[in-house]
Order: C-alpha cells, then structure tokens, then sequence
C-alpha cells in the first residue's frame, strides 16, 4: 500500500456544497412540514402530556364499545405490504389507509389483543414516569406472554400506529447505536454538549431525543457514513475543522434513533445532507434507507426519512474515476446481482436517472468496492482529496 | 433556528429564543455564557460576532431574565430558592449576568424565610463588593493626580493630606 506524501495539504472551497447549502436556507418551503397525500394516514409526533392523552381517548373509546354491546374491536391501520405507499410528491414510503380490524372475542386474535393491551399498559406506566424503554426491556417485562421479542416488538407498531404516532413518542426506544462529532452542540435535559470535543468516538446519538435540542452549529454540510472505520478516519482527521460539518454513523442501516435525529438536523439545521456508503448494493439500500425510510416503519417516515439526501460516494463511477486498483474492487455475487436488479426495479431509482446508471454501470462491471478500498492511495485520500473534490465539485447523486 | 452569515459565505446558527421559554429557568444564562465564552471568537467575523452578541442580549432581556423575575416574584419558596441558588452559581461566575436581577434581591432581603433572606444577602454582597472594588479604583486614581499636583506644588500640604486621609478611610473601611 502506498502512504501518502507529507505534502503540503491542498485546500478545497466546496464551492457546490457551499451553493446547495445556499439554496436550502433560501428555500423557505423547506421549513414546512411534509404534506401528505389525502388517501395516506397522518402520524404526530407527540410529546408526553399529548401521547398519554391520546392513550386516554383510546382507552375511553374502548370502554364505550364495551358498553355497548360487550364485544369491543380496535382498528388501526394496515402495515401490509398493499397499503405501503411511495407518495412521488413527498419522496416518502407512506401508509395507505386501509383499516385492520382486531377483536377482543375471537380464537385467532385473542393471544394479539392480550399483548397489544399489556402493551399499552407499560407504556402508560413509561409516559406516566416520564421514563424510557428499549424493545428488548418491553419484552422482558413480560416473557411468558410475548414468548419471542418479535410478538412485543409487533405489538409495540401496532400501539404506535393505533395512536397514530411515532414509536418514540410512546417512550419505547431503540437501543443506542450510532454517534455523531463535529461542528454542533446539543442539549441534553440541562446540559450542553459540545460535539466537537468528545474525542474521537464523538457522542452517542441517545435514542431518547425528546430530551435533545439543537442549540447551535456552524456547520455547512452533514455527512453520513455507513463504516464506523470510515467514521473513525474522519474523526483522527479532524475533518470538520477544515471543512465545517457534521458527521454521524449507525454502523450500517441506520436505526431509528440515528435517521431520526438526521432527520432533526436536517429540518432544523437546513443544510445539505450526504451519505458516503460502500459501493455496493447494500450501500445503496442504506442510502436509500435514509432517503425513504424501510417499509416496515413506512407510518413513521415524515419524522425518519431525508428526501433530500444526496449519494455522495462511493460510486461506481469513482472506481475508475480515482483510480481504485483492481486489487481492490471485489467481485459481485449472485446476492449483490439480485439485489441491484431489484433496486433498479424501484420507482425512486427509475426516477433517478443518475442513481440507475450508476447501478447500471456495476451491474455491467460486476465490481464492487468498500469505503476502505480508497486507502489505497494512502490513509489521507479520503479527507485530503476524495470527499473535499467532490464537495468542491458537486460530484454527487 | 436563528441564521446568521458569515463574510466567507459561512453560516452559524442559533437555536431561536422562542425555544428557550420551556428551557429550564437557568439554562438560558448558561447558554448566553458558553457561546460568549467558547464559541464567539471562533466564528472569525467581527460583523457576525457583534450581531449574534446582539441576538444573546435580546435572549438575556426577553428570556432568561423574565423567566427568573417571574420565579423570583411568585410565592412558591422552593421555586425561589432554587432558582437564588443559580442566580449565586451565575453570579460568582460572571456578575454582570444576573445584575438585571438586582433590584429583585432587594425585596428577598426582607423576606420572611431565612434561607431566602440569606441567599439574597449573600449576592446582594457581591454586588456591593464589586461596586465598592469599582469605587476604590476610582479614588485610587484620584489620589494618584493628587499626588503629582503636590509633587509639582499645585496643592498645599493640608490640601493633600485631607484627600490622602479619605482615602485610607475608605480603602480600611470594608
């Protein structure tokens, strides 16, 4: 492998990122809220005063039906596959409004019903403490109902959905894993965190982000990064201090905390969001991840996805663009050939002309690379020449 | 978010004020001190630094300070004492911050609960000891051109022995 030379550092001006970041503060729609299809749900995001009242009404409601005829039915919308939506206009996967029913006095849904109201039962206790709660903690307050955390875990988007709100709000969180550094401080309840002074490990996105507040940052971009070895280049590099940024990873897809918080950042913060993923087709599906949101959390994408979120690198394109050696770049497997088909089969791929020539030309090279692949011309390429170029240059999907 | 833009083509944003109503009552103060003290001179633009100097004073008039006055003016003495007790924190750190406070300490002087009482002694003491270190360095100025002008036979001896006897009168008197 070959080092780079301790040459002196050249300085980029990002001047398309500088322009794109121009263009969303001046955007003054970009601050509304999404504006979601009549024939799709609407979701909130509530706080804690406003999801317990919510809880309240659907227990009232409850109540009433059994009142009224002693067989009481709840009904929220369907999470099947035929009632996931991809709303053109907003860029979201949505949920359509089809209604499932659930019934309280039936064989097949009675073991449901049970979890779904010991569900609701805990997260009354999680909104009257003012507490949180990971998946797996739900699942262990009671295991001989749940028998598999997947029973809970389903009850827990059925409750969510139910309320027509986002899990978060019902103080059921994803366990932490992702982290963030650079150019942004944050409160936490009564604390201010600096995030360019947390090492290199920066901070760990808290999934509990009612309690965090965007407070103040000079960044000029975000950036995303699928690797935590790229994550932890750019951290030794100290990368937002010659180029203003903020830089998070979830180690792969993002969870919800993580695409939830760019969510935030994104909105608040009004800058231009990239992502630097492995040049393959899990690569691209992580992007896409952050742009759309995963089907199975399509009723909360208005509060996960980044529509405007744009594939940085790596590209197929770049393989021969930088130079990577074919030492470097792996061979497609049969996995990875599927898998860019069915991407290209997308919509939002089809409607990206970009994106599928991209994933055109990989399937014709059958090449795939990793992040780290870029090493090859010496551990500082990655911040001294291949993101500072193409931010400079508007390289990018 | 309040946008504020740098000569370079940079930009700092701050979150805005209105935000800050459900902060914690102490939290606003603490928040105009670390971008006063870490951040300000970082941004590297004199133009952006004195307007975002401008935003933080508006946050300290339209914010923080209302929200401590609305504490320190109610009737919940826990509320009050807490927040005397940041007040305390904020002004040993920097007194210039909680002085729009003064003139409320006054009346918690007199309260009838003596942690109240105590508490809004101990600033109202730092207060005074600062004006009293302000006033000292004014007369010690004074009686420096009073020595020149008896050095030089502009003044008569009694004449500077008066001003140099108030002077030390002061300077002991603590």
């Amino acid at each position: 492998m070959k080092i780079a030379k301790n040459s002196k550092k050249e300085k980029w001006d990002l001047l398309s990122t500088k322009k794109l970041m121009k263009k969303l503060l001046d955007e003054t729609h970009n601050l509304k809220d999404v504006e979601l299809p009549n024939d799709t749900i609407k979701i909130d995001d509530l706080n804690r005063k406003q999801a317990l009242e919510r809880l309240y009404e659907l227990i009232d409601d409850l109540i009433e039906k059994i009142y009224a005829n002693g067989k009481p039915v709840v009904e929220l919308p369907s999470r099947s596959n035929s009632n996931i939506i991809w709303d053109e206009e907003s860029d979201l996967l949505l949920l359509g409004k089809q209604i499932q029913k659930k019934y309280f006095h039936s064989l097949t849904s009675v073991a449901d019903i049970t979890r779904l109201m010991r569900v609701l039962e805990i997260i009354n206790e999680l909104l009257l403490k003012d507490m949180h709660a990971t998946k797996r903690e739900i699942f262990y307050t009671d295991v001989k109902l749940f028998q598999d955390q997947k029973n809970s875990d389903k009850s827990l988007e059925d409750v969510a959905t139910m309320l027509y709100t986002t899990r978060n709000s019902t103080h059921v969180v994803a366990s932490a894993r992702g982290s963030c550094v650079g150019r942004l401080r944050i409160r936490d309840r009564n604390d201010i965190i600096d995030l360019e002074g947390l090492g290199s490990g920066g901070w760990g996105i808290s999934p509990m982000l009612d309690n965090i507040e965007i407070i103040e940052s000079d960044a000029e971009f975000i950036l995303v990064v699928e690797k935590d070895a790229a994550m932890m280049r750019l951290a030794e590099a100290r990368f937002w201090r010659d180029y203003p940024c903020i830089i998070l990873t979830a180690q792969g897809v993002g969870n919800v905390a993580v695409r939830m918080f760019l969510k935030r950042l994104s909105k608040e913060l009004r800058l231009p969001v990239f992502s630097l993923v492995d040049s393959d087709p899990y690569g691209h599906y992580i992007h896409s991840v952050y742009m759309r949101g995963s089907k199975r959390l399509s009723y909360e994408s208005p509060f996960l996805a980044t529509p405007d979120i744009k594939l940085l690198g790596v590209l197929t394109r770049d393989l021969d663009k930088y130079k990577v050696p074919g030492d470097c770049r792996l061979d497609m497997n049969k996995t990875d050939l599927k898998r860019t088909r069915e991407l290209l089969k997308e919509d939002f791929v089809k409607k990206n002309k970009e994106w599928a020539k991209d994933l055109e030309l990989s399937l014709k090279l059958k090449k795939k690379a990793e992040i780290q692949a870029l090493s090859s011309h010496g551990f500082e390429f990655l911040t001294e020449k291949y993101l500072p170029e193409k931010l400079t240059t508007g390289d990018w999907i | 978010m309040k946008v504020f833009r740098k000569a370079d083509g940079g930009i700092v944003q701050l979150i805005d004020k209105n935000k800050m109503m459900e902060w914690p009552i102490e939290l606003p103060l603490i928040f105009i001190e670390y971008i006063k003290n870490n951040k300000l001179e970082s941004y590297n633009d004199k133009d952006v630094e004195k307007k975002i100097e401008e935003y933080l004073d508006e946050v300290l008039k339209d914010v923080a300070i209302p929200r401590l006055i609305d504490v320190l003016e109610g009737n919940n003495n826990t509320e009050i004492i807490e927040a005397l007790e940041r007040i305390d924190n904020i002004a040993n750190d920097n007194l210039d911050m909680a002085r729009p406070i003064k003139p409320y300490l006054n009346d918690l002087a007199n309260n009838k609960n003596k942690e109240i009482t105590k508490l809004a002694k101990g600033i109202l003491e730092l207060f005074r000891k600062e004006e009293r270190r302000k006033e000292l360095n004014k007369k010690r100025k004074i009686m420096k051109e009073k020595e020149e002008e008896f050095l030089n036979g502009k003044i008569t001896p009694e004449e500077y022995a008066i001003a140099r006897k108030e002077y030390l009168e002061f300077r002991d008197n603590r």
